[in-house]
């Protein structure tokens, strides 16, 4: 059940049928249950890139600042250090978070800033029409690479893992239940989550849309989600690259470690009082 | 009376100490003091050198001649001994070998028998740092080497030292700063070390995040969610900020930013100074949107227009620019003046948190959300340009230019930021009037009449292009032909600059 006061009146102008409707409606529902649980929908707060992604900004009715292409996660950090009472949120696409804000997505996991960061992978740069990203299959053509991509893609759940991350997952955006439920558990992990949305675009890199039948879940037995090992392991089973390959889902790793909130002794006092700065200074 | 004094040696040798020692105990004898410190950029050895000017007045600068040096090693002596007055006193390392880390207190023992101070202060003066009776005796051993060659009695004059870099930091407490955002970045460290130091007592928190793109980034996330932001830089790091500025200039989220300039371009003469980023701080960003650039003159001001500039970054949601250099950051300043009375700044805006609250980098409604109607982009854009006019009318409350020297004299120098308290000293005997500008943006009405009732106007600026020179033509449309212009990275000597302003009035 989603709640109704999550929407706004704004037009969504995403492209008829994108996945993105899909991320949306999970999103909602992740955002419902933390709501019901107690946290108040005043005191969340989002941070969106620049792409197809981020319009979800205008159609999530909570606080949030629409920054900078590449820059959700300095500017999430920023709305932690500035109140870590809050529950913040980061939408960024793959080109935005891999490419321009690659420094960024590497020191998030070491920071372990109690935040969640949602990444929209298309495995293209859709909004400036097509190019590639670092996430793009070997040899894609686009209009600016007329003879194909020619690097091979990155592995971003490898990397998070290697950077820190403390909660890691991937999901199919057609999985709506699934990935609101992961979205959901990332909100209450304490520390910093990364959940990875694989989804369609319906315009460009098509190439990687027949991905369906490649998806699964992850089960217990294969990973027990706090072994390091296990999840990078994991994470190689799929190297982005390939459409015959099967595709892992659901969460690689959860292992709680000391936040940035808990370490600086100044945010410990802002979170353990309830308070904001300006009441600090009267405390 | 007036003294300059050169400290020299190896860059972990102590000089820094020997200039803090003596300018403690001469401010406390109620003595005018002035450190300047020139240093390359390494960490051990090279050659470092202070210059400490010392006053029974108001002193602000460096002269080209030396009274005293101070030798911690054989270099200092062979380059600087062409600058030595005729009957300039040496005080050299030789003799002192043995006392290792020492050899620095020695040495300020040294001087202070020269200029003819008590043994007890400078004792009491070293036991307030060290708590060990090697250094104790160092500074006695030093003490009684030397004879007794000037007598600078006690004076009644109330002299507090201070860096631009504490007095900016000092600025931001006083306006209540709770977060404060770098990358190290020589001279702009200086703030980053001096508000850490005291940040659990003093309530604030400073983080250093992964390159200065995440601070501006971070610092707008902070500022929106209700935190009272500053982010310090120099100029590579400026320039990286600038898509920052930008954000800042749509989403009007108040900020802060303390920009200290060095040489460049690239990575120039990282270490050395110049006033050359006033261009960038009055342009960088991309769109059109407002923006204060203050430019305060010595660390008394610091302190007031970091104030100011905390409190029209909030009043109008606005973004500030303290613009300092090098030369002001890490000098040692001392005045008897008090700081004026801080204004406070109360964040009045919506924060999140207790209601939902928006803001963009697109061009966006009234609920936040990105519109790209020609109505409202067009609408927004004079919302801009209106509030830079309250802002404009605001500042007119405040200093925004200064007036010094002979107020009834028809030859005007104009000047600004770090080049105040050199120019001060140069027209001390001169029939001079000094026009200080603090605002460059918005900048003062006053200037146009000020040049108008002039007849001779001399620009001295640290840069190559006179870039106030020309801010102020296309303020007032008109062009200052005379121009005193530094560009080497090292600061005016009042004594040099005395003689060319006497030049150029003939």
């Amino acid at each position: 059940m989603t709640k109704t006061n999550l929407s706004t009146k704004q037009e969504n102008t995403w492209c008829p049928g994108c996945t993105n409707f899909l991320i949306l409606e999970a999103v909602k529902k992740a955002l419902s249950k933390t709501i019901e649980k107690g946290t108040k929908q005043e005191e969340i707060a989002m941070v969106t890139g620049i792409g197809c992604h981020a319009k979800i900004f205008d159609y999530l009715n909570i606080s949030g600042i629409y920054g900078l292409h590449g820059r959700v996660l300095p500017t999430a950090l920023g709305i932690k250090l500035g109140n870590p009472n809050l529950t913040v949120l980061g939408f960024a696409g793959d080109g935005d978070t891999y490419a321009e804000g690659m420094a960024h997505f590497i020191h998030a996991g070491r920071y372990n800033s109690d935040m969640t960061l949602i990444v929209h992978n298309n495995q293209a740069f859709s909004l400036t029409t097509g190019q590639a990203t670092p996430v793009s299959q070997e040899h894609y053509v686009n209009k600016a690479e007329p003879l194909g991509e020619f690097n091979h893609p990155l592995n971003p759940i490898k990397l998070a893992l290697c950077s820190g991350a403390s909660f890691v997952a991937r999901c199919n955006a057609k999985d709506i239940e699934h990935t609101s439920q992961i979205i959901e558990k990332a909100i209450e992990h304490n520390g910093f989550s990364f959940v990875e949305i694989i989804q369609n675009c319906l315009i460009f890199n098509k190439e990687m849309n027949e991905l369906d039948n490649l998806f699964y879940k992850i089960e217990n037995k294969e990973n027990k989600k706090t072994e390091l090992k296990e999840a990078i392991k994991l994470s190689d089973k799929w190297d982005y690259n390939s459409n015959t390959e099967k595709i892992p889902i659901g969460i690689f790793y959860s292992q709680e470690k000391p936040t940035l909130e808990e370490k600086w002794p100044q945010l410990s006092k802002l979170k353990n009082k309830k308070i904001s700065w300006k009441d600090l200074k009267n405390n | 009376m007036k003294l300059h004094i050169l400290i020299g040696g190896k860059a972990g040798q102590g000089i820094n100490k020997v200039s803090e020692i003596v300018s403690e105990i001469l401010v406390s004898q109620g003595y005018f003091i002035f450190n300047y410190r020139d240093y390359p950029s390494l960490v051990r050895g090279g050659h470092n050198f202070n210059i400490l000017g010392v006053s029974d007045k108001r002193i602000g600068s460096i002269e080209s001649v030396l009274d005293i040096i101070i030798c911690l090693d054989d270099k200092t002596l062979n380059i600087h001994k062409k600058q030595l007055k005729k009957d300039g006193i040496v005080i050299s390392y030789e003799g002192f070998e043995n006392l290792g880390r020492n050899l620095n207190i020695a040495l300020a023992g040294c001087l202070i028998k020269i200029l003819g101070i008590d043994k007890e202060i400078l004792i009491k003066q070293i036991k307030k740092e060290f708590d060990n009776i090697e250094t104790i005796n160092s500074a006695e051993k030093g003490y009684q080497s030397q004879e007794k060659k000037f007598d600078l009695k006690k004076l009644n004059n109330k002299i507090q030292i201070m860096s631009g870099s504490t007095a900016v930091a000092k600025g931001a407490v006083n306006s209540g700063i709770n977060l404060y955002l770098a990358y190290p970045m020589t001279p702009a460290t200086g703030v980053m070390n001096e508000l850490a130091k005291n940040q659990i007592k003093n309530n604030l928190m400073v983080f250093q995040p992964e390159n200065e793109i995440a601070v501006v980034n971070a610092g707008l996330g902070a500022s929106f969610s209700g935190a009272k932001v500053m982010v310090g830089t120099s100029g590579g790091g400026f320039d990286l900020m600038t898509e920052g500025l930008s954000l800042q200039g749509i989403s009007e989220i108040p900020l802060v930013v303390y920009l200290a300039s060095r040489p460049g371009p690239g990575t120039g003469v990282p270490t050395y100074s110049t006033q050359a980023d006033l261009n960038i701080a009055l342009k960088a960003g991309h769109g059109e949107f407002p923006r204060i650039v203050i430019a305060p003159g010595d660390p008394i001001e610091a302190i007031e227009k970091t104030n100011e500039a905390f409190y029209l970054s909030e009043k109008f949601n606005a973004l500030s620019i303290i613009l300092s250099d090098k030369h002001l950051a890490e000098s040692e300043f001392s005045s008897d003046r008090k700081p004026n009375k801080i204004i406070p700044g109360n964040i009045n805006r919506k924060i999140p948190g207790k209601e939902i609250v928006k803001a963009s980098s697109y061009e966006h409604d009234e609920f936040g959300n990105t519109t790209e109607s020609p109505e409202i982009t067009k609408k927004n854009a004079e919302l801009r340009l209106e509030n830079y006019e309250k802002i404009k009318k605001e500042t007119e409350k405040f200093e925004m230019i200064k007036i010094f020297g002979n107020k009834k004299s028809k030859n005007l120098i104009i000047g600004w930021g770090s080049t105040k308290t050199v120019i001060l000293d140069a027209i001390e005997e001169l029939d001079c009037k000094f026009l200080q500008v603090l605002y460059l943006k918005p900048m003062s009405n006053k200037i146009k009449k000020e040049l108008e009732n002039s007849n001779k106007v001399i620009l001295v600026e640290q840069n190559l292009t006179g870039q106030l020179g020309r801010l102020i033509r296309e303020k007032t449309g008109i062009k200052i032909e005379n121009r005193i212009l530094k560009y080497d990275s090292c600061p005016f000597n009042s004594d040099k600059l005395k003689k060319e302003i006497e030049e150029r009035l003939k």
